[in-house]
């Protein structure tokens, strides 16, 4: 068999007659039930926390209790003298035994490019300065309180304005300044800046999103085990990335890679805060390693919302520039990120997207966005789910419905005549995203059909309103040229591996993970449907340094299916080519005689037509694997390995409506309906996508209204550290009425067409929200800049509009 | 504090004697997690708020999290591993795993507790999906897929309302 051609294969090929697109009975395209539904069910997940059998130590972090300040004091004495402590780890030891964590994602102009693990000066709330270790989780906790540290404060940087006030304290005075790095996206300044002068009418508004914490249920865990013998560090890390976090531990710690094994067990939700390896999680590892022994740590809830990187935490001065017939001829926005107490790993990143997504599905004259990456004295920031994306929808959607408003225009009309309609794609926009195919005129026509009739009410005490935007999605991170060129320390590219073993039964190794997402029902759906055998008798296996091929991104960005999928759509297409000619040696017969026959879930058999005989799928791999009858000589082991580097992004698009009610009296709003008409391509299993969609809608929706992860704006303290204060989205947040459609026009990146959608459903949710808001009680509009709305804040605006007395 | 109190709590999981020594401050889930190895029941907040540690304590729903072993004696405790039915998933597990009601699963556990018990009182669908589902979070679900659940409940045949009460594991619909 020969090598497979470097360009797109013939699985490409929208044509091709078993394409997915073209419904063939296969496995792509059914909701079939999620493979590891019934353990899930019975209790019988194995969760980090749950693999400990009761040999492990257990470890508690000392951090620090001042958002700035510097450590004077550690003095582990009696803490050491506790008969329960096995171990004590300050700043010094730390120091002693490791390396700072490399950084990845910078921003121009970025010095600060590592991450020091645990520094004598702390710069937030909740940075680690130490570690205790003891037999039970309890008795760590005992232990911790016998630690006796001292701190001389230094001023807290509160927010992005203090910290780049004049004369303001600075969080890393080593570098001169408060800014961390600044880039530009799109058109230069001055053209922006030439195009809005020319305008007839300019928007200009200050737009900022929250900070808010992933809240995955299951909280960061970690069991770390050295084996003094082997010198083998294992770890089972609830991680979204376990090749990266392999790298940051190997460097800290001064192994080789391969001394470092880490596993990821069932992950209770990620969202995007497991993609990161913490300084806490590398110290739990040192001291598994210093021990000798297994050494668990579960983050509690108050670190989670606390000590745990967060997302979002931006602000924007941003200009909406429309001709006189309503055109867009300008977007600006100055972005500035709260990075927080230094840059993590991705902690520019998010910023970076949005400006570079700030046109989404519009035609603009100029378009361009500047950042500008701030430190302050809060926990740094990580990648949440549809960062940038966000925050781009939320500043472009108010700018446009407030251009609508003030214009007197219907925003639907003023969204008409400058969306990009289906003829104008391939489309590239003005910071070079090249949009490959949809019909975004058509999904917003649908959302705005959908709250066509929803009740409008201006009058009384509860009013009612309604909204329509369009959003777009990125997604398949990311050819590698890209992110080389972006100054990303990360490929892009996935390797899916199948397996066809002795006895029939595949199975499949990708470098993607499950957090809960269902990503191994849908490559399982992939393959079987690519080899033509059922269900039953494929097993992906994920997440594991030591099996499972090597990957940067694995899961995050909406990019399983189309990368590691498309990888495993093209290695599908060999094995199964492999198959059919070994069947056709043992027939005697050719391959194009050989048809393979399933019957639900029996033993797929092989049928020679001419010659009428029959092989079973398991004869063929068991004689595969013996190395009989093989038409090549060189290739026997009964795998086939793919790379897949996309060739570009390609862009899942969607419109949302929401219905809300406001109450004047207290500020409440409700949400009454919510339709989301999505496309992603062709779907491997809708269920899923709709379980996708509706999470991330709820996710988006706790941006809109209920989450903050806030700072006392003096002292730089956290006052959200239980899920009491951090409100997350309940039942009664995320409306019944919640409709869900999609269309699934085909990508023409990935093999089989398709496109991501894990967080394609939160781009929309917050702005749609606002927006109705808008619509209910136009007295705000102008005021709807931040995120969440939250009923204090609205009754304040209603207050100060004479709507609400108080 | 320093070396603290032990004693040995004995009692009823998903019918079966237990007995373990338990310090008094060991929360009834760390109880049940860590010494009885039950881990399907999971912890999420350890606040009350999150109702994934959710088991059912002589019928009732309760937070294990807010709760200590101590105050377990002598008492009988249902916990998700004792709903399947002989292996069996039974209907309510069926049709959450039907409806797409779990991702992560890291809730379900206890979502699936009380909506046990809400089967058992006899609570209609609004109650079910108003009051009970109130009591829990899921950060994954938008909540769509767990509701789906419980209206597929009340309109099966056989469904709740025919439950069997009492502190057995229900038969399979
Ligand atoms: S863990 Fe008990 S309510 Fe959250
Ligand atoms: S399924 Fe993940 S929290 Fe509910």
């Amino acid at each position: 068999m020969t090598a497979a051609p470097a360009g797109p294969g013939p699985d490409d090929t929208t044509a091709r007659p078993d394409a997915p697109q073209q419904p063939t009975g296969g496995p792509i395209g059914r909701s079939v039930p999620r493979l590891h539904d019934d353990r899930l069910l019975r209790g019988q997940g194995r969760f980090t926390d749950d693999i400990d059998d009761g040999t492990a130590l257990h470890a508690v972090v000392l951090r620090s209790p001042v958002a700035h300040g510097r450590l004077t004091r550690f003095d582990a004495g009696a803490a050491r003298a506790d008969g329960r402590a096995v171990l004590v780890l300050g700043p010094d030891e730390i120091a002693r035994h490791t390396r700072p964590l490399p950084t990845v994602w910078r921003i121009r102009g970025q010095r600060q490019d590592t991450i020091e693990l645990a520094p004598r000066t702390v710069r937030y709330a909740g940075q680690p300065v130490g570690l205790v270790v003891a037999a039970g989780r309890a008795e760590a906790e005992d232990v911790a309180e016998l630690v006796e540290t001292g701190y001389e404060p230094l001023p807290a940087v509160v927010g992005t304005d203090a910290a780049l006030a004049d004369g303001a304290p600075l969080v890393h005075p080593e570098y001169g300044g408060n800014t961390a790095g600044s880039a530009r996206f799109g058109d230069s300044e001055d053209e922006v800046e030439r195009a809005l002068a020319g305008a007839a009418h300019v928007v200009t508004r200050e737009l900022g999103v929250q900070r808010v914490a992933y809240t995955s249920l299951e909280t960061r865990a970690l069991l770390a085990e050295w084996t003094p013998g082997t010198e083998q560090l294992t770890v089972w890390a609830g991680t979204q990335v376990p090749h990266p976090f392999r790298y940051g531990l190997a460097r800290a710690l001064r192994l080789r890679v391969d001394q470092v094994r880490v596993a990821v067990p069932d992950l209770g939700g990620a969202f995007g805060g497991k993609t990161v390896l913490h300084a806490d999680e590398t110290l739990v590892c040192l001291a598994a390693r210093l021990l000798g022994r297994r050494v668990a740590w579960t983050e509690d809830r108050a670190e989670a919302l606390t000590a745990s990187y967060q997302g979002r935490g931006m602000s924007a001065t941003a200009r909406l520039g429309l001709d006189a017939d309503g055109r867009f001829v300008a977007l600006d926005a100055h972005i500035t990120g709260d990075v927080g107490a230094f840059v993590s790993q991705a902690g520019t990143g998010p910023f970076q997207v949005a400006a570079q997504a700030i046109e989404g599905p519009y035609r603009f004259g100029r378009a361009g966005a500047s950042v500008r990456a701030v430190w302050t004295n809060a926990v740094p920031t990580g990648a949440y789910r549809g960062y940038g994306m966000q925050e781009a929808c939320w500043i472009r959607e108010r700018l446009v419905a407030e251009a609508a408003r003030e214009l007197g225009l219907p925003a639907a009309e003023l969204r008409r005549r400058n969306l990009i309609g289906p003829e104008e794609l391939p489309y590239t926009t003005r910071t070079f995203s090249t949009y490959d195919t949809g019909d975004y005129p058509r999904a917003l026509h649908s959302a705005e059909q959908a709250v066509a009739d929803a009740p409008r009410v201006r009058e009384g005490r509860i009013r009612r309103g309604a909204a329509a935007v369009p959003s777009i999605e990125a997604t398949g991170y990311g050819p590698t040229s890209l992110l080389e060129a972006a100054g990303m320390e990360a490929g892009g590219w996935e390797s899916g591996r199948i397996r066809v073993n002795e006895d029939g039964t595949v199975t499949v190794f990708a470098g993607v993970v499950a957090m809960g997402q269902g990503i191994e029902t849908a490559l399982a759906q992939i393959v079987a449907d690519r080899l033509g055998v059922p269900l039953g008798l494929v097993a992906v296996r994920l997440g594991d340094t030591d099996t499972t091929p090597r990957s940067e991104f694995s899961s995050q960005a909406s990019r399983s299916v189309v990368v590691a999928g498309g990888a495993l759509m093209r290695a599908g297409a060999r094995m199964r080519e492999r198959m059919h000619a070994l069947a056709a040696s043992l027939l005697e017969t050719s391959a194009e005689d050989v048809r393979l026959d399933v019957e639900g879930e029996d033993e797929p058999v092989f049928r020679a037509a001419k010659t009428s005989r029959t092989a079973t799928w398991a004869q063929v791999a068991h004689r595969g694997w013996l190395g009989w009858g093989r038409p090549d000589p060189d290739r026997i082991v009964l795998e086939e390995t793919v790379d897949f580097d996309p060739p570009g992004l390609t862009y899942a698009y969607a419109a949302h409506a929401a219905a809300v009610a406001v109450d004047l009296d207290t500020g409440q709003i409700t949400v009454e309906g919510y339709w989301a008409f999505s496309d992603s391509g062709p779907l491997v299993n809708p269920m899923i996508a709709e379980g996708q969609i509706a999470g991330a809608v709820a996710q988006g929706l706790g941006i809109a209204l209920t989450e903050e992860a806030a700072l006392d704006p003096s002292t730089g303290l956290p006052l959200t550290t239980s899920l009491r204060d951090y409100e997350l989205p309940a039942p009664a947040t995320v409306p019944t009425a919640l409709h869900l459609s999609h269309t699934s026009t085909p990508g023409t990146v990935a093999p089989g067409g398709f496109k991501g959608l894990g967080e394609g459903g939160m781009l929309p949710a917050p702005v749609v929200v606002a927006n109705a808001v808008a619509d209910a009680v136009p007295e705000i509009a102008r005021r709807l800049e931040r995120t969440p709305l939250s009923p204090y804040r609205v009754w304040t605006m209603l207050r100060d509009a004479g709507l609400a007395t108080g | 504090m320093t070396t603290a109190a032990r004693r040995t709590v004995t009692l009823t999981v998903n019918g079966a004697a237990r007995s373990a020594p338990a310090e008094d401050r060991t929360l009834l889930s760390d109880f049940l997690r860590h010494t009885l190895r039950l881990t399907g029941t999971h912890v999420g907040c350890e606040e009350g708020v999150c109702g994934a540690c959710t088991v059912l304590l002589d019928g009732e729903p309760v937070r294990s999290c807010l709760l200590l072993a101590v105050q377990a004696q002598g008492r009988t405790v249902e916990t998700v591993e004792g709903l399947a039915d002989d292996g069996r998933l039974n209907a309510l597990q069926r049709t959450l795993k039907e409806t797409h009601g779990l991702q992560c699963g890291f809730c379900t556990p206890g979502v699936l507790m009380s909506l046990t018990a809400a089967e058992r009182e006899g609570l209609d669908e609004e109650e079910t999906a108003g009051q009970v589902l109130a009591g829990h979070r899921c950060r994954c679900t938008g909540y769509a897929g767990i509701r789906a659940a419980v209206a597929a409940r009340h309109r099966a045949p056989g469904g709740p309302r025919q439950a069997p009460r009492g502190g057995g594991a229900e038969a399979a619909g």
